[in-house]
């Protein structure tokens, strides 16, 4: 086909792009994370020195354990409120269109954003108790929290209502027939027949909160001591804080890519599993 | 169940709904009160009106966007974002027809390498693509485009690969028997089909680039300022913040936001959804 | 105008599959061919290489007088209508019809004569600032039509243009495009799964199967002398019927003998070599169902050609009654007149010169 030799205009732009930003970075990047380096330049090769130095940092422990404690509390909380939200929202009530405004409107707001908008108002809450959100590591974990909650409930809900609208009325209406309860109707019929949405709202959710970034640093930065630093933090600030670990830094981040990697698949093998095809 | 009840579990619904409401708005309406508070009441009472003391005026407003340049700062943003997301929706869907139509090891390759690309971490390529953009002089708003173009091929192939597998090859073979080369079967053919998905494509990515911050602020940040990272530089020395400034700004990069979605709310949500699904 | 010579056509695809094994045909100026096979047969594939939408694999395909295997397929002076009809869905009707025009930068007024008179001939002047997705299946149909008429090409191809119709507007539309290749004097190639189409349309036939030509002949040549069984099978609603049948020559008479009657046909044959050939071998019998009568008078004139079978079931169709019949384990159709009910078992007589015989290895008809 005549489409072959047009390679050059279709494709090279994207992939020049994509190698520059993308290709030569990581492979690079997985290099890296081998030596001890400042520039890229004197790099030394140390083997796997840096994973055992980054293994053995207390703040990237505090920060993995953080990040999954924080990971799963979003992930259920979000998911759950999204449901329930998106469930009452698909009753044909007045007002639905106006109410899904509201709710979806701060998935559009920037992290950095966000985060100040949170500061502001949990330490207002806290001060009637005469501390700040970086007082202790809980107020900042429930802080995220409810950041994310807020963030990412309205865009879940959104892909749980298009699931929902999507179940044919004629299934909900054979299962009345046979006689299922609104719990069973909701257990046997619209939970297995949105599995799809459910999978992507579960991936959403768990690779946005374990990848948070932005909200983090606005929010506490770390704070107290580093103790409220979730992963994507704590290496940025191995990154550019601290001279001479440059090196274990981009072990961390190799670390962090692995089970962004695998808890993506794994979610993603699991939920799949359970999708009918319709 | 009777009307009554059911007239009952209505208004519970509504009351479950206000509630809910009133906890999304409350946080952007708090933010918009202090604004106009003086700086030095906003820590201390967050949560209450401006009266005749606290009442500012516009004069955080004055302040902040002078503090932070913000008019220069929108100006990036805007700039950044509409060239990034033209190039990312042109670029990509050129791509990914190339990939759905010459079918060979090379291109399947390519797609999976695209895919693969979008579950890695920003932090795991943060420092090399720095440097690599540095080392190419790519550390300046043109050059952040073609980044950003890299960066969102792998989500912007995926979706018009999913969304071009549905399109009849016919309709390409008439427009090749009506005389079309490859260049204008795309763009007075194809691309016309691929519209929805093009909006999809540049909704999701104009909402990631307009709000990034790490990324143009390790590439561009030290002469460049966009919104977030004026944001972040107002708060990130430390010593004692301008709150009034900082709410003022806030409020500023929250409004353009909200008009843009409500005057294209529809295609917004539905991009989202289309997005969703097709990932 | 053109006529098309295609000489040893091959299409061998990457993966080693032969789609198209040897074709070969001569279509002259103005024919309504129709290539008509099962699904898979090669058809077209074979009609997409005369487009040049796929490459010849083998081969010389010529259309006039110029050899067009590597000419790319806007500059071979065809037009193609799709099975999906393929509109451009964001371009207006009038805009569909005139692209290709435009692509070959023709002046505008000529351009607007000819999609109005296009327009005007099919039908559709009133829907022309309208997009495809308002049409209804039958517009769009035609729009396509328009849209490869403006450009009056040497040669038309349809590939299954009617398949996605309903059945009563595929009736009409089959007068209209055989009306349409009358008034356009171009040469007509098309491709159909569906044998009706191609008995109603066609100048000659092509039938297909596994990508080689089983026969090309006209209509009424391919039903009365089917060169094979599956040429015989495939032309003709409802099936034709085959039974084996054991040739048995006595006393100077020709017996087909078939599972419970025997069959003179020593009136039609004669004692024909190629026939008697067969003698004390199998052979199949071909008999189509309207050539199974249950009619009196001729059942009565000849005992010495009755089938009886049990009737299974009886589909009346208003002018004619479709019999299912069970004979003695084989299911066969007859197509009666009389609508009389039949039922349990019922004799049969077979029109004797209407009948076809197999050879049961080669599936060849013996006497061709």
């Amino acid at each position: 086909m005549a489409l072959k030799k047009y390679f050059p205009v279709f494709v090279l732009p994207t992939l020049v792009a994509f190698i520059i930003a993308f290709a030569v970075p990581f492979v690079l990047g997985i290099y890296l994370s081998f030596t001890e380096f400042i520039t890229v330049a004197d790099a030394q090769w140390v083997g796997i020195e840096n994973y055992i130095k980054a293994f053995s940092n207390d703040d990237f422990i505090n920060a993995l354990w953080f990040t999954v404690r924080f990971t799963v509390v979003s992930v259920i909380t979000v998911n759950l409120i999204a449901f329930i939200l998106a469930s009452i929202l698909t009753k044909g009530l007045k007002g639905t269109n106006i109410f899904r405004t509201v709710f979806f409107m701060p998935n559009l707001i920037g992290g950095i954003v966000l985060g100040y908008i949170w500061q502001l108002i949990i330490n207002g809450v806290l001060q009637t108790m005469g501390v700040t959100i970086t007082y202790d590591p809980k107020y900042g974990f429930w802080g995220l929290v409810i950041l994310m909650n807020w963030q990412l409930i309205g865009y879940m809900m959104v892909i749980y209502i298009a699931g929902i609208q999507n179940i044919p009325s004629d299934l909900i209406d054979a299962s009345k027939v046979d006689g299922a309860n609104r719990w069973q109707t909701l257990r046997n019929v619209t939970v297995p027949l949105i599995m799809p949405s459910i999978t992507i709202c579960l991936f959403l959710t768990l690779t946005n909160s374990f990848k948070l970034f932005d909200q983090n640093l606005a929010l506490t930065a770390g704070a107290p001591s580093k103790q409220t630093a979730m992963l994507a933090l704590d290496i940025y600030n191995t990154f550019y804080s601290r001279i001479g670990w440059e090196g274990v830094g981009q072990a961390k981040a190799v670390i962090f890519f692995v089970i962004v990697a695998v808890i993506s698949f794994v979610q993603l093998a699991l939920t799949r599993k359970r999708e009918v095809e319709q | 169940m009777n009307s009554s009840s059911k007239a009952f579990s209505k208004a519970v619904l509504y009351a479950v709904l206000a509630v809910a409401s009133a906890v999304f708005l409350a946080p952007i309406l708090i933010v918009v009160i202090n604004s106009f508070k003086g700086k030095l009441y906003i820590s201390d009472e967050p949560f209450s009106l401006p009266d005749g003391e606290t009442f500012a005026g516009l004069e955080n407003y004055t302040s902040g966007i002078e503090k932070t340049e913000f008019i220069s700062a929108f100006g990036w943003s805007l700039f950044i974002t509409v060239f990034s997301v033209l190039a990312i929706v042109i670029f990509t869907s050129m791509t990914a027809w190339y990939i759905v139509r010459v079918k060979n090891f090379f291109t399947k390759a390519l797609y999976f390498i695209f895919i693969f690309s979008m579950i890695v971490p920003f932090q795991m390529v943060m420092f090399t693509m720095t440097k690599t953009a540095a080392e190419l002089s790519l550390d300046t708003p043109w050059g952040i485009i073609l980044i950003y173009l890299g960066f969102g091929a792998g989500l912007a192939v995926f979706m018009f690969c999913g969304f071009l597998k549905s399109v009849p090859l016919e309709i390409e073979e008439a427009a090749m028997i009506d005389g079309c080369n490859p260049l204008q079967t795309f763009f007075m053919v194809v691309f016309p089909i691929l519209r929805p998905t093009a909006i999809t494509v540049a909704i999701l990515n104009a909402m990631w680039i307009w709000n990034d911050y790490l990324l143009p602020y390790l590439l561009i940040g030290s002469e460049y300022k966009t919104i977030p990272i004026a944001v972040q530089y107002l708060r990130g020395g430390y010593g004692s913040v301008d709150m009034g400034a900082l709410m003022a700004m806030l409020v500023l990069s929250i409004v353009p936001i909200i008009i843009f979605y409500l005057f294209c709310q529809k295609y917004i949500i539905k991009g989202i959804v289309a997005g969703a699904v097709k990932g | 105008m053109a006529s098309i010579s295609l000489k040893n056509i091959f299409k061998i695809f990457e993966d080693g599959t032969t789609a198209v094994n040897d074709f070969s045909l001569e279509i002259e100026d103005k024919e309504f061919i129709i290539l008509v096979g099962p699904s898979g047969c090669g058809k077209s594939t074979t009609l997409r290489m005369i487009a040049g939408l796929e490459s010849i694999s083998k081969g010389e395909l010529m259309i006039g007088d110029r050899v067009v295997n590597n000419v790319a397929p806007k500059d071979r002076d065809i037009a193609m209508v799709f099975q999906s009809y393929a509109l451009y869905p964001h371009m207006s009707v009038y805009k569909n019809m005139a692209f290709g025009l435009e692509l070959r930068k023709l002046p505008k007024a000529e351009i607007d004569a000819r999609v109005r008179e296009a327009a005007r001939i099919l039908d559709i002047e009133h829907l022309l600032k309208r997009k495809p997705r308002a049409l209804s299946g039958g517009q769009r149909q035609r729009v396509a039509l328009g849209r490869a008429m403006v450009r009056s090409p040497a040669v038309f191809l349809l590939d299954e243009p009617l398949s996605n119709l309903d059945a009563k507007l595929r009736t009409t539309m089959r007068t209209e495009i055989k009306k349409l290749h009358k008034r356009l004097g171009t040469t007509f190639i098309y491709v159909t799964h569906d044998q009706t189409e191609a008995m109603t349309m066609a100048d000659r036939i092509v039938v297909m199967k596994d990508g080689v030509i089983q026969q090309v002949d006209t209509p009424q040549r391919l039903y009365d002398k089917p060169f094979n069984m599956f040429v015989a099978g495939f032309i003709g609603s409802p099936q034709m019927n085959f039974l084996d049948a054991l040739v048995s020559v006595r006393n100077s008479q020709i017996y087909l003998v078939l599972s419970q009657n025997e069959i003179n046909v020593t009136g039609v044959f004669g004692l024909d070599e190629r026939l008697l050939s067969y003698a004390d071998k199998y052979v199949k019998v071909g008999i189509r169902p309207e050539d199974i009568t249950n009619d009196e008078d001729f059942v009565k004139k000849n005992a010495d050609k009755l089938i009886t079978a049990k009737v299974e079931v009886n589909e009346m169709m208003g002018s004619e009654t479709y019999l299912y019949l069970d004979y003695a384990g084989e299911k066969i159709t007859a197509r009666v007149q009389n609508a009389r009910a039949e039922t349990d078992l019922s004799v049969l007589a077979v029109k004797t010169d209407k009948i076809h015989l197999f050879d049961p290895n080669t599936t060849i008809n013996i006497f061709i």
